[in-house]
């Protein structure tokens, strides 16, 4: 089985964000499957997911979703990924 | 080519060194990552480095020689630092803290420590400044297709073909560099010409990347579309 490199809490919470943003167009969220695409132990899950409330980068109102604080987080956190991959620097 | 278009190539690669300083910010801001503050650091250092060699232009004969010393140590710790970071970005990062730290001080340290020796030169003197200067075109050589190979490397794993222009552009400094070290080796001319062509259009490259990263390419609909893939960067 392929060894996932240790990310830290950014990358994670920029995964997280990226996956609740993709997840929140489907009918319903499914905790279970974000926690698969993002690689990490549910009680974690939960802990980040309280992390990004606290932080206003999401909300809880039906279901988990973005607010605009996060949506602008995760455009700056993804350009500036593009641009580190353009430079062809790694991200691990 | 005379002394007057010499420094204003100088100064236009001077400022756009410094138009990209403030982007190469943004790994370090975005990611929080200490290992990510070589590329300001480097950028910085290059963009001071054709500062110093067009202040020496205009000012021919006063501090011309410490300035040109000045700029031939800015450029290659340039260089080293932007390797570095390039060296130290692939390794997690918890692994490494401890020697992308290490790495850094000691350049910082020996960058002080070498701008001292141009102020306060040691008793016996500086050596021939010509010599030096192919021994640090020969090192920054080393650290540019160090660079351009890790970048063409990390092109070639990817489907993108957008990933394609730093490394030209680092291959380009790298043959301006080559360039260079022709013309102190044989005075030639062209070689001269070729390597100030070669640097700015290299440097109007990496202009051009970040320009369409950070302002035209990543317009909302993009964005959007980018966010139905299904999985995470």
């Amino acid at each position: 089985m392929k060894k996932l490199p240790r990310r830290d809490r950014l990358k994670i919470y920029g995964d997280l964000l990226f996956t609740l943003y993709s997840e929140a167009k489907k009918e319903s969220l499914i905790l279970t499957r974000v926690q698969l695409k993002i690689g990490v132990p549910f009680d974690r899950l939960k802990r980040y997911i309280v992390e990004l409330k606290e932080l206003g980068l999401i909300e809880d109102e039906v279901s988990l979703r973005l607010t605009e604080k996060g949506k602008q987080y995760l455009r700056e956190y993804e350009t500036v990924l593009d641009f580190m991959k353009r430079m062809g620097l790694a991200y691990r | 080519m005379d002394n007057l278009a010499l420094i204003l190539v100088e100064f236009v690669s001077a400022v756009i060194c410094f138009v990209l300083l403030r982007f190469m910010m943004e790994p370090y801001r975005a990611t929080g990552e200490g290992r990510y503050l070589g590329l300001p650091v480097g950028f910085a250092l290059l963009g001071s480095s054709y500062v110093f060699m067009g202040l020496n232009l205009y000012f021919e004969s006063c501090f011309s020689e410490q300035l040109r010393w000045v700029q031939l140590f800015a450029q290659a710790y340039a260089f080293a630092f932007l390797a570095a970071t390039y060296y130290f970005s692939k390794k997690p990062s918890q692994h490494s803290r401890l020697w992308w730290a290490l790495t850094y001080a000691g350049l910082a340290f020996a960058a002080v420590i070498s701008y001292l020796v141009v102020f306060e030169p040691p008793i016996m003197g500086l050596p021939s400044y010509k010599t030096v200067d192919e021994y640090f075109r020969m090192f920054n050589i080393i650290c540019l297709v160090y660079i351009s190979v890790y970048a063409l490397r990390s092109h070639a794993s990817q489907s993108n073909s957008g990933t394609i222009w730093f490394p030209l552009g680092y291959l380009l400094l790298c043959f301006s560099q080559y360039s260079f070290l022709l013309w102190s080796v044989d005075s030639s001319y062209s070689a001269y010409l070729g390597g100030h062509f070669l640097r700015v259009a290299s440097l109007l490259i990496f202009l051009f990347v970040t320009y369409r990263v950070f302002y035209v390419s990543w317009g909302a609909s993009k964005w959007e579309g980018r966010l139905d893939e299904e999985t995470p960067p």
